[in-house]
């Protein structure tokens, strides 16, 4: 394999541990949707689908595309376990009887009550740093916001929020080039085991407790509460979803916009157009841009089997810039009256928090745009970290005014 | 086939000729109408399809499932007719079908 950019004489190769490809992936999904829609990866042994019909079939196909081997590459492969309670990688009717828990407790009603909140934190935040000539979209909002968000829904002290953040984070990351190893004890959420314990003693009106007390119907039928130890994964799964994606989107705003002048000046002159100025940068730069599926029996895709016991991997970053399904799918337009974009998945899997998601991207950008009509990004100083499950900014750097 | 009027909240109507098998979801995203998002693509697990069945309809179009009936507790301003698109499955006795539109689904 080349480590030269990609020639269009070469056969089209995917590699999601390469950084040089990771950098602008764009060109090589395009030429993945048009001459290998079906493509396959002998080095990692995977399958990926890259066409917008293609992903949604297969997001949609939770019987034969299954999660309950995770739904990152390497653990599919690895064959790894999945403790109870990590419903994000389980399968129905133990999936569902998870998701509807965390359902009843984690609303779109419930998101958009804590929009005050939000305000209230995005304002502090920029507050501190009206009057510089430069700020930071990753340090001084998006590494703050979304973690302190998830901190505010399940009662989570402030204190705790870094340690948390950048526990996951942690977890997160992969060495560049490398495909990323499993932490099992940021997994458990050991770190919440204390407080958990405590909150049980000190019910508040917050998720945590709402969480500790709902009663569900579990797999075996039997009507109870969750177990201490599978709270303890609801909530570190919470707060790990609830951080590294967001802070990606605000991350992306800041590049995006950055980038775009004219587009910036018509959502700062109209703040009504920022709701779709969220959904443009959550489709053009997804900030989770593939999920895996192991596969559960053959099946037809593109006119070829795909045998039982592959994997997977369903390129929503590259399904968001189908021509097919996007008129001009490459150009970044917040203006766009297309349709919905595959960013928060599709199927029984679909993001939970999307709403949480939608809320801050929104307040977050209204406070921006009201304090910091205009930037420049400081791509120089801008650090790009991508991995198998995320890809967004760890720096965001722009000069303002 | 059923014809199946969309009422925006300004009072706008859409009417479309929808497949038997499809949904009032999937209906109103395939013709692009808008105020109906289906972020699942159906799967009752986003709550942004929500519509309010016309009354004279209610007892036509099923019942509310387990699931829904969580996720519609909490959509933005619930009713007493209101039900998710997706869980709506068309067929030829639904012709004639009008559905209202919420404010906002997010």
């Amino acid at each position: 394999m080349s480590t030269e950019a990609q020639t269009s004489g070469d056969a089209v190769y995917w590699d999601p541990y390469r950084p040089d490809l990771g950098k602008d992936p764009y060109p090589t999904y395009k030429r993945m949707r048009a001459e290998a829609p079906l493509y396959y990866n002998p080095d990692y042994d995977f399958y990926a689908v890259t066409r917008f019909n293609d992903v949604e079939a297969c997001l949609s196909d939770h019987q034969n595309f299954i999660s309950g081997r995770s739904d990152i590459l390497e653990f599919i492969r690895e064959d790894m376990e999945v403790p109870p309670g990590m419903f994000i990688w389980e399968d129905p009717p133990l999936h569902t009887a998870y998701r509807t828990v965390v359902m009843r407790v984690f609303t779109p009603k419930r998101m958009n009550d804590l929009e005050g909140m939000i305000r209230d934190y995005c304002a502090r935040c920029l507050d501190a740093v009206v009057g510089r000539d430069k700020i930071d979209f990753i340090a001084d909002l998006g590494g703050q916001l979304p973690g302190g968000v998830i901190g505010m829904l399940l009662g989570i002290p402030d204190e705790d929020r870094d340690a948390v953040r950048d526990r996951v984070e942690a977890a997160l990351r992969t060495e560049e080039g490398k495909p990323m190893e499993m932490d099992q004890a940021a997994i458990m959420g050991e770190n919440f085991e204390a407080y958990i314990d405590w909150r049980m003693d000190n019910p508040s009106d917050d998720l945590m407790t709402e969480l500790l007390n709902t009663e569900f119907k579990d797999p075996e039928g039997v009507v109870r509460k969750l177990t201490k130890e599978e709270v303890l994964i609801f909530v570190n799964l919470l707060a790990g979803a609830g951080n590294e994606t967001t802070s990606k989107l605000i991350g992306w705003m800041g590049k995006l916009l950055g980038e775009h002048p004219d587009q910036r000046r018509a959502v700062a002159a109209d703040l009504s157009l920022v709701n779709n100025t969220i959904e443009e940068i959550l489709r053009f730069e997804p900030p989770g841009p593939s999920v895996a599926r192991y596969v559960a029996n053959d099946v037809v895709v593109q006119g070829q089997t795909v045998p039982a016991g592959s994997v997977m991997l369903n390129i929503i970053a590259a399904a968001n810039r189908d021509e097919g399904r996007f008129v001009d799918g490459e150009r970044f337009d917040i203006h766009r009256q297309g349709p919905p974009h595959m960013t928060f998945g599709r199927g029984i899997h679909t993001c939970l928090g999307m709403a949480l998601a939608r809320v801050e991207g929104r307040v977050a950008l209204e406070e921006i745009l009201k304090r910091f009509p205009d930037w420049t990004v400081d791509t120089d100083n801008a650090q790009l970290s991508s991995s198998s499950s995320t890809r967004g900014w760890d720096t965001m750097p722009v000069f303002v005014g | 086939m059923a014809k199946i009027t969309y009422i925006s909240r300004a009072g706008e109507e859409t009417v479309l000729d929808v497949a038997n098998g499809s949904t009032v979801m999937r209906g109103a995203v395939d013709n692009a109408v808008k105020g109906i998002i289906g972020d699942c693509g159906g799967a009752c697990s986003c709550a942004t399809c929500h519509v309010y069945v016309d009354p004279a309809w209610l007892d036509r179009v099923g019942e509310v499932g387990p699931i829904e009936e969580i996720l519609l507790e909490e959509v933005c301003d619930p009713q007493d007719n209101s039900r998710l698109g997706c869980q709506i499955t068309i067929t030829d006795e639904l012709d004639g079908l009008v559905v209202r539109l919420p404010e906002k689904q997010v």
